[in-house]
């Protein structure tokens, strides 16, 4: 049982910050501005790590990730490293498929600075990604994200839920 | 002490004669609040759950003079949500429902929301017969929930839709009612589902009614906010909503209906000054923050409805009809609406040009496949329950004589009839 664990309610400000973080990297900010509204004022103070964590979600709440990239190279606790390390991942494979989507065509520095990147590594990873770089205008074109593809239902299992269905609008 | 100890300790099978039995010693128990400790030492929730229960709630209902140590209080209910019979409490739904209220505003008044979250939830599931039964302990976690502002814990319990009320002996207020929809709105908003909450505040305000009620007026405020963000205009009440609403709540939320008509007029400005005219009430009531979130999505239903007209559309041109100050918050605004799927578009930053697109959508998956099978499933569980709540109205004594008009002898005529 969790109660348990922080009977008063309060529990110790290295399970905030992992909680707060693992927020980050689901991109739940809405629970993790209450979680944020909700840590008593006495361990933000005790343990300055979590504003840190706070002011990346910021920005992220806002979408300016140019921003959120400096933050996350922090010197973070033990604990928090590797979930940053999962963040900045999550968040530039985000940015992949956000510019996949909605880019036709975007200047490279711009990109650059969605993905955090150098210029020439942003471009290297695009290629690397299959889409085009006119060099000439400096400009990276993505290509749309193809939508995975669910797998199809064996076909007895779709007989049956259409019978299920006929048996149900026949009566 | 000893003969008011031994109805508490009977574990005999008649436990609705106990329950009569307890209650009759009420007040023997409230007038001994300081020494009865030591009765509740000699119980046990597992086997004299009803005795427990009347305890605690004797303890709870003592005058602060009696310096009852919370703590202990605290701890003694959690022990006994955790771990009593529910089979006993189940003759007593009243009194357990009670002192979840006890509780919850016992915590309420500590400002210690939070730590009676998980209890109440085990509390629920003890006394619940089915998940979609409503009691009146969901509208006290729904309070914790939201004074906590911790919002997880009560999401299980709002998505499951309620078909069915505990009467908890005749005890079950309407008021239970009215806030376990008017907190699970809220509860939605925070976690921006408009469609949910826009529904929970419209079950509250369409609850039949004879008179005024603060939480009805509430939630219609509400309502109206977190329609203007979801439709971006105000649907029609359905018609079975009460005539006290149109009759009263509206003229009580005047401030809010001028918001609707700014909105109306899809501009910015309009609805900006209304913002600044109304702020006093706005904050006065808490809805501020809803508030600015109605301007914030009008910017959005704006480009929204750019894609209707417009095939291609420079990000000049956006920030110009939408109001936008640059080129720059227009290609934000359209990149943050693309990412949530609000409008099928692509950014070409050569020209400058927006395309907008048709949804892409070709309905020809498996995915779209399991989507309908899945709602299909769903109608059919509901056509279901509309069929076995009929039938359990159609047998339903009460109902028959009132439909036959009281002459019981058709009665067996009219379900010829059916």
């Amino acid at each position: 049982m969790v109660y348990t664990m922080s009977p008063s309610g309060i529990p110790s400000p290295e399970v905030y910050a992992k909680l707060l973080t693992v927020y980050l990297l689901q991109n739940d900010l809405n629970n993790a501005k209450y979680l944020w509204k909700r840590i008593p004022a006495a361990s933000k103070t005790a343990h300055p790590e979590l504003g840190n964590i706070w002011s990346i979600g910021q920005h992220l709440w806002t979408r300016n990730f140019v921003a959120v990239y400096p933050l996350l190279t922090q010197d973070w606790s033990d604990e928090i490293k590797p979930l940053m390390v999962a963040l900045r991942d999550a968040i530039r494979q985000r940015i992949f498929r956000l510019i996949g989507q909605a880019y036709t065509s975007i200047e490279a520095e711009q990109f650059a600075s969605y993905a955090g990147l150098q210029v020439d590594e942003a471009i290297q990873a695009v290629v690397a990604e299959g889409w085009d770089y006119d060099s000439t205008s400096k400009v990276i074109l993505p290509k749309r994200p193809v939508p995975s593809k669910a797998p199809p239902i064996p076909s007895e299992h779709h007989i049956s839920q259409l019978t299920d269905f006929v048996t149900f609008l026949e009566n | 002490m000893p003969e008011m100890t031994r109805p508490l300790k009977s574990t005999t099978g008649n436990y609705s004669k106990l329950c009569e039995d307890i209650n009759k010693y009420l007040d023997v128990l409230k007038r001994n609040v300081a020494n009865i400790d030591s009765v509740l030492e000699t119980l046990d929730p597992q086997m004299h759950a009803l005795g427990v229960l009347a305890v605690l709630n004797a303890k709870y209902s003592a005058p602060a003079s009696a310096g009852i140590d919370f703590e202990t209080l605290f701890s003694q209910t959690q022990l006994f949500f955790t771990t009593c019979n529910g089979e006993q409490v189940r003759f007593a739904t009243d009194n357990y429902a009670y002192l979840a209220h006890f509780f919850t505003q016992a915590l309420v008044q500590k400002k210690q929301p939070i730590r009676g979250i998980s209890t109440l939830l085990a509390a629920l599931a003890k006394i619940q017969l089915h998940p979609g039964q409503l009691t009146s302990i969901h509208a006290d976690i729904c309070q914790l929930c939201l004074l906590s502002k911790n919002m997880k814990p009560a999401l299980p319990l709002l998505d499951t839709d309620i078909t069915d009320i505990s009467q908890e002996s005749g005890h079950f207020d309407a008021t239970s009612f009215l806030c376990y929809y008017y907190y699970g709105g809220m509860i939605y908003a925070a976690q921006k589902n408009w469609n949910r909450s826009a529904y929970f505040f419209e079950v509250a305000i369409t609850t039949p009614s004879m008179a005024v009620s603060h939480i009805v007026l509430e939630a219609y405020k509400k309502y109206i906010l977190v329609s203007l963000i979801l439709h971006g205009k105000v649907p029609n009440l359905p018609k079975y909503t009460s005539p006290v609403v149109s009759r009263f709540i509206k003229p009580l939320s005047q401030s809010y209906h001028e918001l609707s008509n700014a909105c109306a007029s899809n501009s910015p400005a309009e609805v900006r000054v209304i913002l600044d005219k109304h702020t006093e009430q706005f904050t006065n009531d808490k809805n501020m923050g809803l508030a600015k979130q109605v301007l914030a999505s009008l910017y959005r239903k704006n480009i929204q409805r750019l894609t209707k007209t417009f095939l291609t559309l420079s990000l000049a041109d956006i920030a110009r009809r939408v109001h936008l100050n640059s080129p720059e918050e227009a290609e934000q605004y359209v990149q943050n609406m693309i990412e949530d799927g609000e409008i099928y578009a692509s950014i070409s930053k050569k020209d400058g040009m927006v395309s907008f697109h048709d949804n892409p959508e070709k309905y020809d998956n498996p995915e779209i496949l399991r989507k309908i099978d899945d709602q299909l499933r769903e109608c059919m569980a509901l056509d279901e329950k509309l069929r076995s709540m009929e039938q359990e109205i159609s047998v339903n004594t009460q109902f028959v004589q009132k439909s036959t008009g009281g002459r019981g002898e058709e009665e067996d005529v009219a379900f010829g009839s059916k």
